[in-house]
């Protein structure tokens, strides 16, 4: 390989996984966006999106990669998972987080740490303690060019991210319900003044947010194979780095804050060590807080949604 | 309760008036169904139990059980019942630590049996070690768990500085590898092995391109493979346990790196083939801390009864059923329900015949029975290619 086609790949690697950095980190900012509470149990609600994606594969009895059949009970799995986590969203907003909605916010963060554990637990209950297989019902596909080797899978995850991101940027920027989750972000009291009903945005806001959590939960667990109860939490832990890097509040930060922390790993683990990986990516982030305590793109207050 | 304990109304007192009359009928229930209470003396188990190594900890259960079981016709100290006490470590050395003290502070537990990883073996050891209770461990290769000098520690499985220099053997005479890039799970097995094996690589001939650790529970390690790929080595050694190892095939797959893989007995596991696909397994080389259970003549009884009992029987249950063994015989030797008594009778044990074979201890209480096996993945399953002594 030359030193270039390395680096080509490195970025091939780091991007893959921080798309799905980027789909979580995107719920992560919409709720903070829109209330001001970091959302903890959002990282469950990905792992959560891996397992309902692998509850419609072994419902339909898919082993490992087959024809039609298997691709469309895949997609049904995407699509399971998004409205799976789109309900969870919703009732863990209405049952841990609206009857505290007028508390300090402390009260509200720790009710996140509250149901982040009903959930991880609850996950564990179901589906038990142990790594659970995850088949992919994908044709496995490879190519190579010069040196650069890539899979269908990262292509797929890609092109999933690519447009679940392109579409909410348009839902935010030109639908009605986009416009009244901007307005709420604004300023809460004046929109339900101005007669948006921001019960029914903030419920929404956490519905997608939800629903990007697990379309990326799903990907994640066809992608590495294997899913565990407490996945949720390393990766949580990550996508919201990559909300805080990118600006927390912003929704194109998050998309960008997760493409630079996947990068970061990606390139801190192949040029320096393995080890360092995470060292690396945040000790950049410390770095960037202590010069732009916003995030890169945390500036433009007006936008956030 | 407690917040009854601040009601002073009446619905107060009738509400604890009404729980009195539940606990009474719940004691009395309680005792009528036991009557007097045998006495009870305990072996533990530690292994994970849960997380992502639970596949492997709970074979090792089903041996230690499977052991129990068959000891229950004729106890080993008559008048007590025997019982196991079975624990989950999470392969996480602070809970191992903490489940050893559990046990530790129960004086109905004589023995342990126990911890799969050496992370969790070697401070647990530290805890038995105080409490004077009989350690024997089934799989936990690292061999600076013995040299701790402590007398309460047993050991029935060869050690990494046979499987490092039997893995640099295999990578060089049956592999033809000439260059080799080390990776390891930072734990004290993975680093401990992935040492022994790069010393060892010095006297076949092997050249080392690099060393480097994962961390475990980490699912990414293209960015490290890449790396490898561009080194160009032609294999991949891997010391550390299956969850990683499936990740690290399947990925270098993924990436297309022709290097060879080769790893320790921590892959030892049928779910490393599903996990990382049958396709990407194919012609993974393993050294194994003994030869395949099917193959050793004394073992044919234990594998029967445990597949008759479970299915299909991996890597560990023999080791745990070994291990549980002769914790009971050390108990019945002993023949009362005394720790010390308990490890002066395994003190004074010259040789044990195992269904592994025949056991001597040396002065660190490590076994003499030190046989390493070599496998091969072929087909999706492992293949037995053969045993090597540590003469060899």
């Amino acid at each position: 390989m030359t030193p270039h086609a390395v680096f080509l790949q490195q970025l091939v690697n780091g991007l893959t996984i921080g798309v799905v950095y980027a789909l979580i980190a995107l719920g992560y900012t919409m709720v903070y966006g829109i209330i001001q509470l970091i959302n903890f149990a959002h990282g469950e609600i990905f792992m959560l999106g891996a397992y309902l994606g692998l509850t419609v594969l072994a419902l339909g009895g898919v082993a490992g990669a087959g024809g039609p059949a298997a691709i469309g009970l895949g997609v049904v799995g995407g699509l399971a998972a998004i409205g799976g986590c789109a309900v969870v969203g919703w009732l863990v907003e209405r049952v841990a987080y609206r009857p505290l909605r007028q508390s300090p916010k402390l009260a509200a963060l720790i009710t996140a740490i509250g149901a982040s554990f009903v959930l991880q637990n609850a996950a564990m209950l179901c589906y038990g303690a142990r790594d659970r297989y995850v088949p992919n019902p994908f044709p496995v596909s490879q190519w190579q060019w010069g040196g650069v080797a890539m899979t269908g899978m990262q292509v797929l995850i890609a092109a999933v991210a690519l447009t679940v991101m392109i579409g909410l940027q348009w839902f935010i920027r030109a639908t009605t319900l986009g416009q009244a989750m901007r307005a709420t972000a604004q300023d809460p009291v004046a929109a339900r003044l101005m007669g948006i009903p921001v019960d029914r945005v903030i419920a929404w806001t956490f519905m997608i947010g939800s629903g990007l959590a697990g379309i990326g939960g799903a990907l994640f667990g066809i992608y590495y194979t294997t899913i565990n109860f407490h996945d949720g939490y390393l990766t949580g832990l990550k996508a919201f780095t990559a909300a805080v890097l990118g600006g927390i509040g912003n929704v194109p930060g998050a998309v960008l804050g997760g493409l630079l922390l996947g990068l970061l790993e990606g390139l801190g683990a192949g040029y320096l060590s393995s080890q360092w990986k995470n060292v690396l990516a945040f000790a950049v982030l410390v770095l960037l807080l202590l010069f732009r305590p916003r995030g890169l793109l945390g500036e433009r207050v007006a936008e956030r949604a | 309760m407690s917040s009854d304990g601040v009601e002073i109304g009446s619905n107060g007192l009738h509400r604890r008036r009404w729980l009195a009359r539940v606990a009474a009928v719940v004691v009395l229930a309680s005792a009528a169904a036991c009557g007097p209470r045998e006495p009870v003396v305990k072996i533990g188990f530690v292994g994970p139990l849960t997380g992502d190594q639970a596949a492997q900890g709970a074979e090792m259960l089903r041996g230690a059980e499977l052991a129990m079981a068959q000891a229950q016709t004729a106890p080993p100290i008559p008048g007590y019942r025997l019982e196991l006490a079975a624990l989950d470590d999470q392969r996480n050395p602070a809970q191992a630590v903490a489940m050893a003290k559990r046990l530790a502070a129960d004086p109905a537990v004589l023995a342990v049996v126990g911890h799969l990883n050496s992370s969790c073996t070697k401070p647990a050891s530290a805890i038995y070690h105080k409490a004077r209770l009989l350690h024997v461990n089934p799989v936990s290769s690292n061999p600076e768990i013995s040299r701790q000098g402590f007398d309460t520690f047993f050991r029935i499985c060869a050690t990494d500085d046979l499987q490092g220099p039997a893995g640099a053997h295999v990578a060089r005479h049956t592999l033809g590898a000439r260059r080799v890039f080390i990776i390891d799970d930072l734990t004290t097995y993975g680093r401990g092995l992935a040492n022994e094996f790069k010393r060892a690589t010095v006297a076949v001939g092997l050249e080392v391109l690099g060393h480097e650790g994962i961390t475990q529970g980490e699912k990414d390690f293209t960015p490290l493979l890449t790396k490898i790929k561009a080194l160009g080595p032609d294999l991949i050694y891997f010391a550390g346990m299956f969850p990683e190892a499936a990740i690290l095939i399947k990925q270098r797959r993924d990436l297309q790196i022709p290097a060879a893989f080769l790893g320790g007995d921590g892959l030892y596991e049928p779910t490393l083939i599903t996990l990382a696909t049958p396709a990407a397994a194919e012609g993974v080389y393993l050294t194994t801390l003994g030869a395949d259970v099917h193959t050793v003549p004394t073992a044919r009884a234990f594998v029967e009864a445990f597949e008759r009992r479970y299915g299909s029987i991996g890597a560990y249950p023999a080791y745990a059923y070994e291990a549980t063994n002769l914790a009971i015989r050390a108990i019945r030797t002993a023949g009362r329900p005394d720790r010390p008594a308990v490890l002066a009778a395994m003190r004074r044990l010259d040789e044990y015949p195992g269904i592994l074979g025949l056991h001597r201890f040396d002065t660190r209480g490590d076994t003499t029975l030190r046989t390493i096996g070599i496998f091969v993945i072929r087909d999706g399953r492992f293949q037995f290619l053969k045993a090597v002594e540590p003469s060899e």
